[in-house]
């Protein structure tokens, strides 16, 4: 922390003295660090044990709250038994399925209309009144067109991920800077050496922000479309058990979908990482 | 000494960390401090006086299970209202409002029937999982559903509920029910539906588990032995027609379409003269006023009697009226028979709802007696029946 002396002098010059961040920039960061990384753990926790608190003393009706303490335990009792893992398992391979197909899919739609003016003149319009319909409302017809099964639940993702990663990818193609073309241009590069050297490195890092929003929103779809017609997965267990009034069991469901959203986002970031070195850093959640 | 914006912003921004999570913290309190637990049920006896226009045929035997048993009735217009000293609001939730089964209670409002008995009856429309905890607080005064298991399960962890009357059983022509696509060869009576899949609105938790247990045992199968595809209203219809299921849970009027197509079968319904849903009171009606939800069943009972006695769709300007209330197309309504109202509550119909969740593997723990879960003595005072 630098500081400010108040004038000594007429003219009101001010003096600026270093504080610790300038002084001790790596001390001042790692104690930012640790206290962004304390409060990252320590709200939630407080908020858990007042949840726990407030069960247990019955300031609230644990029947329709119940404490986290029964939530982990009948979690855990169901990962042990066994009967939590087919309700995972069917959830995440239609959100792996869903989002590999999405992203494919937009990433290269999203490089063609970036890279293409006319395909974009011929596609955009299109695209954009589809973007807006909300994708649950395409259910429906997913169903009529894969019949029961994993087709509707996949196609519901894929077609979900698909729009945030096409406009991401469209949008870092047309922000690629021109100088950077010419550059390609002026070396004499094919068709290809220029997607290679020039666009994929440019709009990757981009590409991928929209990689990590989708992978978030891919859970939220999925949760909601399994509610609606499944007979597995995450998110018929938490409206099934809603409708059965086993709320502990709800509970269990919601803490996996978050746990699961949470990883699957992380993974793709820790992806985006690897797959574009050249990027800013992100480091994560806390942004010091 | 002044201090730079830099510097400044480290702890305005732990702060503003901090204002969410004291926020919340606050606001769990403040709804912690509204949630309260429910007390035991305890009503003291009252004085059962008889009733003008109910005669023995206000009260059947609830042991009698027989299909062609008539319904209770007393004369039309009967029981007569006994308004209340003090004018009181009730409020109901109930999923539907255009299920033909809430008809009596939105014919009852259109004509003044609970007004009459000092009762100014607000109609929610809540899904029973929603309603449970409101109905076991005091926030809702009754649950027009019926005892699912999401019901059985909020009892079993300590709700005083009760399920105080019956609603209907399907009419002997109805086919509102299990309905299969016929394989090669196949005849209704021969269809084995072990390991097929089942389409169905509804799923394992409602009483249409314990229909469809007995409809399935005919036919070789259990809940266990099918898979079930929980469905959209118009997507169960679509799911047989297209093969995507074997069988279907067909409600009224949806059957109407597969009704005479060679290529499906009904199998089964709903047990005849048996209802499997109704009212549901809280502990507002159960103990702390009593008179109001007697009032509340004498007006119900009373719209039975006077407008849904027998076949009520034989008069076409009831049907129109009855369509109004339930905004539903008088064609629609007249395209099914005509429900058999009854307040009554079988003996052992919890008993058999219960055996039929846990084979479905959607309730845990000892089955509950009868008593916890049902209370015919309110609309036994409202026919001045005496046990």
């Amino acid at each position: 922390m630098s500081t400010l002396e108040k004038p000594r002098s007429e003219e009101g010059r001010v003096i600026r003295r270093p504080g610790p961040r300038e002084t001790r920039p790596e001390s001042a960061h790692r104690r930012r660090r640790t206290l962004e990384v304390s409060l990252a753990v320590a709200v939630p926790v407080v908020l858990v044990l007042l949840w726990q608190l407030a069960a247990t003393q019955q300031w609230i009706d644990d029947r329709v709250y119940p404490a986290p303490s029964s939530i982990a335990s009948d979690g855990w009792q169901r990962a042990l038994d066994g009967e939590l893992w087919p309700d995972v398992w069917a959830t995440l391979k239609r959100v792996l399925a869903g989002y590999v197909i999405g992203t494919v899919a937009g990433y290269l739609l999203g490089l063609l209309m970036g890279a293409l003016p006319l395909v974009r003149a011929a596609l955009e319009p299109m695209m954009d009144a589809l973007y807006v319909v909300p994708k649950l409302a395409l259910l429906p017809i997913f169903l009529n067109m894969f019949g029961l099964g994993e087709g509707p639940q996949i196609a519901l993702v894929a077609a979900t991920v698909f729009f945030f990663v096409w406009i991401s990818t469209m949008a870092a193609v047309l922000a690629v800077p021109e100088g950077h073309r010419d550059a390609g241009q002026v070396f004499g590069a094919s068709h290809r050496q220029m997607f290679r050297h020039v666009l994929l490195p440019a709009s990757l890092p981009a590409v991928l922000v929209g990689a990590r929003i989708a992978a978030g929103v891919a859970v939220l779809v999925i949760v909601a479309s399994e509610s609606i017609a499944a007979s597995d997965g995450l998110g018929h267990l938490i409206f099934d058990s809603r409708a059965l009034f086993q709320n502990d069991v709800m509970f269990v469901g919601i803490v996996c979908v978050a746990i699961l959203g949470v990883v699957f986002s992380e993974l793709v970031r820790i992806a985006g990482r690897f797959l574009t070195p050249w990027a800013p850093r992100d480091r994560g959640r806390g942004q010091s | 000494m002044r201090t730079p914006a830099s510097a400044r912003g480290a702890r305005p921004a732990t702060a503003h960390a901090l204002v969410p999570t004291v926020t919340l913290a606050l606001a769990l309190v403040l709804s912690a401090c509204s949630a309260q637990q429910d007390s035991a049920l305890s009503t003291e006896p009252r004085t059962i006086k008889p009733v003008a226009g109910c005669d023995d045929n206000a009260w059947t035997d609830p042991g009698k299970l027989s299909g062609t048993r008539s319904p209770a009735r007393c004369d039309k217009g009967a029981p007569a209202p006994r308004p209340l000293k003090k004018h009181r609001k009730i409020t109901i939730a109930t999923s539907t409002l255009t299920a033909e089964y809430v008809g009596p209670l939105q014919i009852a409002i259109e004509k003044g029937e609970f007004k009459k008995e000092g009762l100014d009856v607000d109609l929610k429309v809540l899904p029973t999982p929603e309603a449970l905890p409101l109905l076991a607080k005091g926030e809702l005064d009754a649950l027009w559903a019926a005892p699912e298991a999401a019901v059985i399960n909020g009892i079993n962890s300590g709700f005083d509920i009760r399920w105080v009357a019956g609603n209907f059983s399907p009419a002997p022509s109805s086919k509102s029910g299990l309905w299969t696509r016929l394989r090669k060869g196949e005849t209704p009576d021969s269809v084995h539906l072990a390991d097929r899949k089942v389409g169905t609105l509804i799923g394992k938790g409602s009483v249409i588990s314990y229909a469809m247990d007995k409809v399935l045992a005919q036919h070789g199968a259990t809940m266990k032995s099918m898979s079930f595809q929980q469905l959209g209203s118009s997507d169960v219809l679509t799911a047989l027609t297209t093969g995507g299921v074997d069988a279907a849970w067909l409600l009224d009027p949806v059957w109407r379409k597969v009704d005479g197509d060679k290529r499906y079968a009904f199998l089964g319904g709903q047990p005849a003269g048996e209802p499997l849903g109704g009212a549901l009171f809280g502990p507002n009606l159960l103990s702390d006023d009593v008179d109001a939800g007697v009032a509340l069943l004498r007006g119900y009972i009373r719209t039975i009697n006077t407008y849904f006695a027998g076949d009520y769709k034989k008069n076409a300007a009831f049907v129109a009226e009855l369509a109004k209330a339930l905004k539903q197309d008088a064609k629609v309504v007249k395209s099914v028979p005509s429900l058999r109202m009854d307040w009554e509550i079988r003996k052992g119909t919890t008993d058999r709802l219960q055996k039929a969740y846990r084979d479905a593997g959607v309730t845990e723990g000892k089955p509950l007696p009868e008593e916890k879960l049902v209370d015919r003595k309110l609309y036994a005072e409202a026919v001045g029946h005496k046990p």
